[in-house]
């Protein structure tokens, strides 16, 4: 229906009923807090900044330690478990699970560590992989790799680039040596990469050997003082080892999988813990009472003082906010309109003296959508799959419970608007009848007319639904303006507007070729377009000379309500704009009807195999079809209430109501 | 080569010309799309739905292309029937398919960098979706624009009667 009012509550109490207070208006959720007082001497506000993080850091700890359980323990889940909600719980439940709280952040803990080692161990394989690879070549080489020689000989162990044979690499050496003859050399590995090379020679030749070698891009061997057989071994032995134990830390995490609804219960526990320490900041704190201020629905007022001055000693003073004040926004609406909140919400919740619009979007939403699907088989099938969820989840959150209602009476409407233009499953109905029964005569009828026979009747329909919706808009806002007492504005800014584009609408229809072009079977008669046209002047006028009434310049205002006046055009594609109900319509029926033809094609003279193919071709068609067409019409619905309906009345720029309350995940709380 | 076929040549290359345009303006815009809302899931997988949707946004116009082609190949009988179909009446339906793929074609590329856009704003501030989704959905506008233009010249034709 509208914008819940909202009073100004003061609850003035001794501190030592501070902890059952808050828990209780916490429980409740009905009241936002605020702190509209300035500190003074006696009223300070108490910092509770640390408290509130170290809950949020247990809270977020819980979190982590689930995500890390998701990654080793598979919960077993419902396909459509999202929409379960949180699961209730009775308050002695919630007392008795409290109990543990230490012991399940320790779990927490150890989760977390855990995960580390897992992580730790993964992290080194890899590393113990690559020494492995790159001590391969070395495996027949049977000294460790550092040594380097004896007293008299040195060794050098390195690699060469290149697949080298013991000539070449010798050759090579007495190129650079000049002919230094006692050198030893032993390939020990060679592939197309690189020679794995052993040199011996005399310590006094060493070092022309490494200069020579240098020259040959010799490079040292891979680090290890140990034989490369027995290091492999090593390795090989430490990559078991963690593989082991990454598979024992996994099973452990994967049993601990079990522990998830104590930890989901945490995270909820210090959540609320924390935001309650966060409330608690705001309360202005003498020694012996303290003050709560805030917001709440005034339908609530009167039963929460009431049970507030029944167990506890308060002073609980009401007050109307102030006009100029940032009041936030709650919104209750009917059944029927009480869905599209989410949609306006998402455009923008009323502002300051604004009304809510609900209620007004609600009238054609749904029969915008209904005509954009269109199909009576669609409808059923949304309106099944919708309400079998809502049967079925009771305890669904309010968005997602909003979403499906919403879908459910757009699926009635959808059903009927088939009916209205003859279409279910597109025209299942006829090519069922004659591809299996031979029945021609069979088809699943229009009560009104069908689109594809006559586009241009379906077009004009569109455009005067269009007409009707962008008027409506208008009325909004003469409506708000007649309410709050601004009568001559609304004259100025809509009656104006009504006369001009309903004007040349009338006037359209006094012409003998406009309504042929549009298959109207009447024209107006020529006296109707003389009146309709000093409507357009009339209108044309007062845009011109009252639009830019807040300008004072004379010339300023002229300009802008010529200006404004141009925004004539606008009403013309806002007005074409709904020729998408005719298109999006179409493109559902036609489609269907096209995946019909095929699957008949198919199906006809097979026998059984036909009435196979046939379904299969059917349901694959359809379901697609379906998915694309209902994307469709849910986002031009949206469009064409955003834009040309909110364009016309609507600005929004509220604030939410935010009330203090369990702001849980997992669980909720029974009283 | 029967030259009294010609007509239905023409009328079969517009509706190809509807469907491989619009349908290839489509495939691009949704994989500019579908690259973006990839991006989005790897930051937070719950966004999928959402972003799902934004990235579907671009992919319409496919669909008008091959509703348009379907309605030409049912008028001039590929789909059963004689496909007797003169000149004139061959290049009518040429004619009346162009809209279709040409504006299918640029608004489904046009499109897919609003859904990009609009997949970012997501990806910002989940609670913006309703808002993201109108800015690709003006850019359709015009598809579906050019879309009435063709399926009323399509259903015309028969009428005249060439």
């Amino acid at each position: 229906m509208s914008v819940v009012p909202m009073k100004r509550v003061m609850i003035c109490a001794l501190k030592k009923d501070r902890k059952a207070i808050l828990e209780y208006l916490q429980r409740q959720g009905v009241m936002e807090i605020r702190a509209f007082m300035e500190e003074d001497d006696t009223f300070r506000r108490q910092d509770t900044e640390s408290a509130r993080q170290l809950f949020m850091k247990n809270s977020e700890l819980a979190a982590q330690a689930l995500s890390v359980l998701d990654k080793h323990s598979q919960e077993e889940k419902g396909l459509l478990s999202s929409l379960e909600g949180r699961k209730s719980i009775s308050a002695k439940e919630y007392y008795e699970r409290l109990e543990d709280r230490d012991e399940v952040r320790g779990i927490c803990r150890e989760i977390v560590s855990l995960e580390k080692e897992y992580a730790d161990d993964k992290a080194q394989i890899p590393k113990l992989e690559l020494e492995k690879i790159s001590l391969t070549p070395w495996l027949s080489y049977d000294l460790p790799i550092d040594f380097e020689g004896t007293k008299q000989v040195a060794a050098m162990a390195g690699t060469l680039p290149g697949a080298l044979t013991k000539e070449e690499i010798l050759a090579q050496l007495s190129e650079n040596t000049e002919g230094l003859e006692t050198l030893e050399v032993e390939v020990i590995s060679s592939d197309k990469e690189q020679t794995c090379v052993l040199i011996l020679c005399l310590r006094e030749s060493e070092e022309t050997v490494r200069e020579a070698l240098r020259k040959m891009n010799f490079a040292k061997p891979p680090l290890s003082n140990k034989n490369p057989a027995k290091e492999i071994e090593a390795i090989e032995r430490k990559i078991d080892a963690l593989t082991a134990d990454a598979a024992a830390v996994d099973k452990k995490l994967s049993m601990l999988g079990s522990e998830r609804s104590r930890i989901r219960f945490m995270q909820d526990y210090f959540g609320m813990r924390g935001e309650k320490y966060e409330a608690l900041g705001e309360l202005g704190q003498s020694d012996n009472v303290f003050v709560l201020n805030g917001y709440m629905p005034a339908s609530e007022v009167s039963r929460i003082e009431k049970e507030l001055t029944e167990k506890y000693d308060i002073v609980y003073e009401t007050a109307d906010p102030a006009p100029d004040e940032d009041v936030p926004v709650l919104l209750k609406n009917g059944p029927l309109a009480q869905p599209l909140e989410s949609v306006v919400e998402s455009y923008a919740l009323p502002g300051r003296g604004e009304r809510d619009p609900s209620s007004l979007v609600a009238v054609f939403y749904y029969i915008l959508f209904g005509i954009m699907l269109g199909d009576a088989g669609y409808g059923l099938i949304l309106m099944l799959f919708t309400g079998i969820a809502l049967k079925k989840f009771k305890d669904m959150e309010p968005g997602t419970k909003g979403m499906m209602q919403m879908l459910f009476y757009c699926g009635i409407s959808t059903t009927i608007m088939g009916f209205v233009f003859g279409s279910f499953f597109g025209d299942a109905v006829s090519v069922i009848a004659s591809t299996f029964f031979g029945r021609d005569d069979i088809a699943f009828k229009a009560l009104w007319f069908e689109p594809i026979d006559k586009p241009m009747k379906m077009m004009v329909f569109s455009f005067a639904l269009g007409i009707i919706h962008i008027f409506t808009g208008l009325g909004a806002k003469l409506y708000a303006d007649i309410k709050d007492g601004h009568v001559m504005d609304g004259i100025y800014d809509v009656v104006t507007w009504y006369l001009l584009v309903g004007g040349a609408i009338v006037y359209m229809l006094t012409s003998k070729t406009m309504t042929d072009m549009l298959g109207l079977t009447f024209t107006l008669p020529a006296i109707v377009g003389k009146i309709a046209v000093g409507c357009v002047i009339a209108g044309a006028a007062g845009i011109v000379l009252m639009s830019g009434r807040s300008s004072r310049s004379i010339g300023k205002r002229a300009a802008k309500g010529l200006y404004n006046l141009y925004g004539a055009t606008s009403y013309l594609s806002d007005i074409l704009s709904y020729s998408r109900l005719l298109a999006l319509g179409l493109a559902a029926t036609v489609i269907s009807s096209v995946f019909n033809l095929l699957a008949g094609m198919l199906g006809k003279g097979h026998g059984v195999i036909g009435v196979i193919l046939f379904i299969v071709i059917f349901l694959i068609g359809h379901i697609l079809n379906f998915a694309i067409n209902a994307l469709g019409a849910y986002v031009h619905t949206n469009r064409l209430t955003y834009v040309e309906f909110f364009g016309k009345f609507y600005d929004g720029g509220g604030r939410r109501f935010e009330p203090f309350r369990l702001n849980t995940k997992y669980y909720k709380v029974r009283e | 080569m029967d030259t009294n076929n010609i007509g239905l040549f023409f009328a079969l290359a517009g509706a190809a010309i509807a469907a491989f345009m619009a349908g290839a303006g489509s495939a691009i815009g949704v994989g500019r799309a579908g690259q973006a809302a990839a991006g989005a899931v790897s930051e937070d997988p719950s966004l999928f739905v959402r972003v799902l949707i934004l990235q579907l946004l671009p992919g319409t116009q496919g669909i008008y292309g091959l509703l348009i082609a379907f309605l030409t190949l049912m008028n001039i009988g590929i789909m059963g029937g004689s496909g007797d179909i003169s000149l004139t009446e061959g290049l009518l339906y040429l004619a009346a398919c162009l809209p279709m793929g040409i504006v299918g074609f640029f608004s489904a590329i046009g499109q897919s960098g609003a859904s990009v856009a609009a997949i970012q704003l997501v990806t910002k501030d989940p609670s913006q979706f309703g808002r993201s989704m109108i800015f690709p959905v003006m850019v359709e506008t015009y598809a579906i624009l050019a879309l009435l233009i063709s399926i009323l010249s399509i259903f015309g034709i028969p009428g005249l009667g060439l």
